[in-house]
């Protein structure tokens, strides 16, 4: 394929969904029930797209030797001339200005989530003409997706900073209207404000390091370009610059050391992670998102606009790797994170909410991963993310498929036992916990062993393993050695110098951060240990929920079967359709499936089992070929000399995995002791736990932190100025629009009615002219 | 005997300065000051003299002296018609303001004129004005007699006025424009200075009244020769004024026996 | 010829502008309707004054012309003038310019004067004369008889 149709494909992918988007917004109304055509065309197109690309890509991959990436302009948006000259970091090729071209790229990392986007936008789609059915915005909710789809792929396959965070931004706002989407709802537009918001903190961190990189690097553009001169001027993540060993150590500028500036950048950057996925500390508005549609829920907060944090850590990944105390601290968020996150899952009663705080504590999984710095980490965390993907999308489609029977009841203290009444969609949900849970051999359970062997190998750095197969040659060549076909080998040692991540300056004093400083064995132990404990509570809290929800005596809340009730994330004591009572039985609004089945309809039920064998089957399919290892090896950001040089071979790790398995089982096993078979209403986590459940139920009182030191100072500073806009700034506009009128009083004294006194004024005005003629006239 | 021009406009501005403080001082206040009073008349007349000063010689001492006399008699009573209380002194002043007002006409050659000033104002203008006064004035000193309107802003406008008027009159130079000159004369007027030539002008000054001779019977010629149809339309005012004042009164009058009638109406029937 | 004149054309001129500026303080300050009169035709000798001297400057006719009509016009307008004042008396009950205050501002109150202290009015003293017939009957239209003026 030649790069002219290539570039064609590559603009088709964004473009196709925009088409769709826009067609909605046109024709919807017009279209009525068939308002989703556009927009489930459109990515259905973008994805078949999409796998083609990732054909090209691993043919390409396949072919060559070096890091495969594909670039194409399709057109540029502004030119600054000489906007660089200042820049400490710029040289003189780069002082032709600020160049902002809208070019997208095509290599492996983005050729992954292109295809994880486009066929899970796919599924959920074709989910949502079955789950929105009736509901009176099924036009706008189509348009929305696709144009959500459209933007999270030109996310991805944006090749400048600045064109990623316009993406990020619209990412930002299409969750914000889907969040809001039944927007008359209180709680609905809350959570809507707070995700926006919440984002926005990330955003500023995007915005802040996009500025410092400009400044430290001299060009905004991924890849490297050409000057108007005809110099090569090197991109931050392009070719030029990670082939060159000092790359990514940045000068010393306005009297910060240049550690300490890509420091900053990666912590920025990171800030921007979390907003976006969801790490402590601006978690908070995960669990609210659920307010939304759980379509929307599937699609963005757990397959994709989620992911995005881990995209952009790990397309900068050369600059992290060179900042260890930034990458460290990844880690740290990520584990953490997934800790807490687990343990408020735990006591959840809502099944949205608990898919939710798994959601940020597998994304904080990721996020250890990303922070090991070694290719084996982020490899995994990719993996992991693909797997997530399946796995999590199909167990919050589950769930909408569970909400819509349940005519939008999800408390699962309000229902039980629901396998024998909605037998498909308990098939794959069981399917999707036990990927989620880790359990042998779905695809949770290699992601997330190579995520533990990323972190063991991290923690133990001399570990051997039982088993003797040791590899011969030291691989240098992150490619090749990913290469390898899959031994069953313990843990290997990687390269000697993998842990040399920073180049010691020229005078030989140690360049660094104080940060740097965490980045022990010690920690990195930590880290591990906290990872296995979230690991059982995953299984844990995973289970638990099944369990709730489809084993036990069959409950059914009052007005199941009644389908439509969608605005109802149902509380305790909050009654969806009271008025229906019990009469109408077990009748079901889509047609009949049988007396007492209470199955959702076929346009949703069938992509809970497309992505029920995918989370089987995916797994054990790229684990066992190490396709996916081999194939994001040749990512240009993954073929930075640093990141590299910690390849290691391709091996399953029996040690862990007997570790992993064992948290998982533990974490069943005491999910079943506590529900396996009871009803869901009988007694609660919570109140078993004590005040260890209150704490969690509170979720560690972070809202209320935020509440206090954030939230009530604004409305203080709001409530002040907005005293100071009503005396200050209106008295003074008041008082200005008060002069005329205060001049009229006066003057209007004059006009007392007295003839003599208007005759004086006359004579007076008359003797003023007369006085200046004769002044005038006085030569 | 002139004095010369910068003392003289001195002179001038001291005079115009005067006169308006003393105005101010003169006109009713309410305060009733005596020694107000007395200080506004000591300053009039110190106006009075300064303008004396700062006038021009005439030639002769007897042209002068009348003059004099005259202009004084009616500035002084002109002053004294607008301060006095009373509005029936004033009516009175103002016939002697008149009457020095002829004077002046007939010292400046207007026979008729100053006759007819005589006749018609103080004759038959003032009395009517004395006319009304008694149907109208109250006994004793009317409250609004006794105050006056913005004194001081009426005597700077007064004062601001009379010095305009003195300094154009004080540039006024033997220049005559070309229509009005003798042609002897022309090459002298060319020449054009503001003081008047000769220091002491000749003493047949005054009595070289063009308009002298035979002056009624050519003033008529004038007046019913290049302006007869004017004087045609003085007579069609006359009528016009005498016409409509009578038909104001007789409107007013039937107005107000109207009400009357309306109001003995009302009460009959209330009566009844 | 004119150059003679010129110290008596000045000097009228003067005597003209004072009488003028006169009659402008009169219009202005005075109240009483009558008076303000008064000094408006006080104006109007002033011009008289001027335009006859101008007049005798000039050795023509034409400021005497003038002087007549002003004198008929100014007749005319006395005759009107006095006309309303004496409509506008018997509307207000007195002849003071600022008993008519209705064209003033709607927010501006009427201009009343200042309380004036009273003036000690001594009642003229009339010679007594020895009675010789009989006092005749006086009736209630004797009573609009004045004291003083």
């Amino acid at each position: 394929m030649n790069n002219q149709s290539l570039s064609s494909l590559l603009a088709l992918v964004p473009l196709l969904p925009l088409v769709g988007a826009v067609a909605t917004v046109l024709l919807g109304r017009r279209l009525g029930r068939a308002a989703h055509i556009p927009a489930v065309a459109g990515i259905a197109a973008a994805a078949v797209v999409a796998v083609v690309l990732l054909g090209v890509t691993a043919r390409d991959v396949g072919g060559t030797h070096g890091p495969v990436e594909t670039i194409s302009t399709l057109w540029q948006w502004a030119t600054v001339e000489g906007a660089a000259a200042d820049a400490p970091g710029a040289d003189a090729a780069a002082t032709r200005g600020l160049s902002i071209p809208v070019a997208v790229r095509l290599d492996p990392l983005t050729a992954t989530l292109l295809t994880i986007i486009t066929c899970v936008g796919l599924l959920v789609a074709i989910y949502s003409t079955g789950y929105m059915h009736g509901d009176p915005g099924y036009p706008r909710f189509f348009a929305l997706v696709a144009m959500f789809v459209f933007s999270m792929s030109m996310l991805v396959m944006a090749s400048n900073f600045l064109l990623v965070y316009v993406f990020w931004e619209a990412v930002g706002a299409c969750s914000y209207l889907l969040i809001g989407f039944w927007f008359t709802k209180p709680e609905a537009a809350k959570a809507a404000k707070k995700a926006f918001l919440v984002n926005r903190v990330g955003d500023f961190g995007l915005a802040v390091a996009t500025f410092l990189i400009w400044m430290s690097f001299g060009t905004l553009d991924f890849h490297d370009t050409l000057s108007a001169q005809g110099v090569i001027v090197p991109g931050v993540l392009g070719q030029t610059r990670l082939a060159d060993p000092g790359g990514y150590v940045l000068p010393d500028a306005a009297g910060f050391s240049g550690a300490a500036v890509g420091t900053a950048i990666c912590l920025l950057l990171l800030l921007a992670a979390c907003g976006k996925s969801a790490q402590l500390p601006l978690h908070v508005w995960l669990p609210d998102a659920m307010e939304g549609p759980t379509p929307a829920s599937a699609l963005i907060h757990a397959a994709t606009m989620v992911t995005a944090g881990i995209y952009l850590v790990a397309r900068t990944a050369p600059l992290f790797v060179a900042h260890p105390g930034a990458l460290t601290l990844v880690s740290i968020v990520g584990a953490t994170t997934a800790l807490v996150a687990a343990l408020i899952g735990t006591v959840q009663n809502d099944l949205k909410r608990v898919l939710a705080y798994s959601t940020i504590s597998q994304l904080g999984y990721m996020f250890a991963s990303l922070g090991t710095g070694t290719l084996l980490g982020f490899t995994a965390a990719i993996f992991h993310l693909l797997t997530h993907a399946c796995f999590k999308a199909l167990l919050f489609l589950g769930a909408g498929s569970v909400m819509h029977s349940m005519g939008g009841v999800i408390d699962m203290r309000r229902f039980g036992g629901l396998r024998r009444v909605m037998p498909i969609t308990a098939a794959t949900f069981l399917v999707g916990a036990a990927a989620l849970a880790g359990v042998a051999p779905f695809a949770g359970f290699f992601s997330k062993d190579e995520i533990l062997a990323a972190l063991h190998a991290k923690g133990w750095p001399d570990a051997h393993g039982t088993h003797a197969d040791h590899d011969d040659a030291t691989p240098t060549d992150g490619r090749a050695a990913a290469g390898r076909p899959l031994r069953f080998a313990a843990l290997r040692e990687p390269a000697d110098d993998a842990l040399a991540l920073v180049t010691p300056r020229a005078d030989g004093r140690e360049r660094g951060v104080p940060l740097d400083a965490i980045d022990t064995p010690a920690t990195w132990r930590l880290l591990f240990w906290m990872s296995l404990v979230t690991a059982g509570l995953t299984a844990f809290y995973t289970f638990r929920a099944v369990f709730m929800t489809f084993t036990g005596p069959t409950r059914l809340p009052e007005g199941a079967g009644h389908g439509h009730g969608h605005d109802d994330d149902a509380h305790a004591d909050a009654h969806a359709h009271s008025d229906h009572g019990g009469g109408h039985g077990q009748h079901h609004g889509h047609g009949d499936h049988g007396h007492g089945s209470l199955e959702s309809p076929p346009a949703m039920t069938l992509p809970l089992v497309v992505l029920a064998v995918a989370s089987a089957g995916i797994g054990w399919l790229l684990f066992a070929t190490n396709w996916l290892g081999h194939f994001l090896a040749a990512t240009p950001s993954l073929t930075a000399a640093a990141v590299a040089r910690t390849a290691v071979p391709h091996v399953f790790h029996w040690d862990l995995a007997i570790q992993g398995t064992l948290a998982a089982v533990v974490g069943i096993v005491v999910a079943a002791i506590g529900h396996l078979g009871r009803r869901s209403d009988g007694p609660q986590m919570e109140r078993f736990l004590g005040p260890l459940g209150t704490l969690f139920a509170e979720k560690f009182y972070v809202d209320q932190l935020y509440a206090w030191c954030v939230v009530r100072p604004l409305e203080l500073l709001a409530a002040v100025a907005a005293i100071f806009d009503r005396t200050v700034i209106d008295g003074t506009v008041d008082a200005v629009g008060g002069i005329p009128g205060a001049i009229g009083e006066v003057l209007r004294r004059s006009q007392s009615g007295l003839l003599q006194r208007y005759a004086l004024a006359g004579v007076l005005g008359v003797l003023s002219i007369v006085v200046l003629l004769a002044w005038q006239l006085r030569g | 005997m002139n004095p010369a021009p910068l003392a003289s406009g001195g002179l001038l501005a001291g005079a115009i300065v005067a006169t308006a403080a003393s105005l101010w001082m003169l006109l009713p206040n309410g305060r009733e000051s005596v020694s107000t009073r007395r200080l506004g008349m000591l300053l009039g007349a110190a106006a009075m003299l300064a303008f004396v000063a700062a006038g021009r010689r005439l030639g002769g001492f007897g042209e002068e002296a009348v003059f004099l006399v005259v202009s004084l008699v009616a500035v002084v009573s002109a002053a004294a018609t607008i301060v006095s209380r009373s509005p029936v002194y004033a009516a009175i002043w103002f016939a002697l303001s008149l009457t020095g007002v002829a004077g002046v006409l007939l010292v400046l050659g207007a026979q008729f004129l100053g006759v007819a000033t005589i006749v018609v104002y103080a004759g038959a203008i003032l009395v009517m004005f004395l006319f009304v006064l008694m149907l109208a004035q109250p006994a004793g000193l009317a409250p609004y007699d006794r105050v006056s309107n913005e004194p001081f802003l009426a005597a700077l406008a007064g004062a601001v006025l009379l010095g305009v008027l003195s300094l154009s009159i004080g540039r006024l130079s033997a220049g005559v424009p070309a229509c009005c000159a003798a042609p002897a004369r022309a090459d002298a007027a060319a020449a054009g200075t503001a003081d008047p030539p000769p220091a002491d002008p000749p003493p047949a000054a005054l009595a070289a009244d063009p308009l002298a001779e035979n002056h009624v019977a050519r003033l008529g010629a004038e007046l019913f020769g290049r302006h007869l149809v004017a004087v045609e339309a003085a007579g069609v005012l006359l009528l016009v004024a005498l016409i409509g004042a009578i038909a104001v009164v007789s409107r007013g009058e039937e107005a107000l026996a109207a009400e009357a009638d309306a109001a003995r109406a009302a009460a009959g029937r209330t009566a009844r | 010829m004119n150059a003679a004149s010129l110290p008596l054309l000045q000097n009228a001129l003067t005597v003209g502008a004072i009488l003028f500026s006169l009659g402008l303080v009169g219009i202005l300050t005075r109240r009483n309707l009558i008076v303000m009169f008064l000094a408006a035709e006080m104006m109007l000798q002033g011009i008289s004054v001027s335009l006859v001297a101008w007049s005798r400057y000039h050795g023509d006719f034409g400021g005497h012309v003038l002087v007549i009509f002003v004198l008929t016009v100014a007749a005319c307008e006395a005759a009107v003038a006095l006309v309303f004042v004496l409509q506008a008396f018997s509307r207000t009950g007195r002849l003071d310019a600022a008993a008519w205050q209705s064209l003033r501002e709607a927010t501006v109150g009427r201009t009343i004067d200042r309380e004036l202290p009273a003036i000690d009015t001594v009642p003229p003293r009339f010679p007594t004369l020895t009675p010789a017939g009989v006092q005749p009957a006086t009736d209630a239209d004797d009573s609009l008889e004045r004291e003083h003026v």
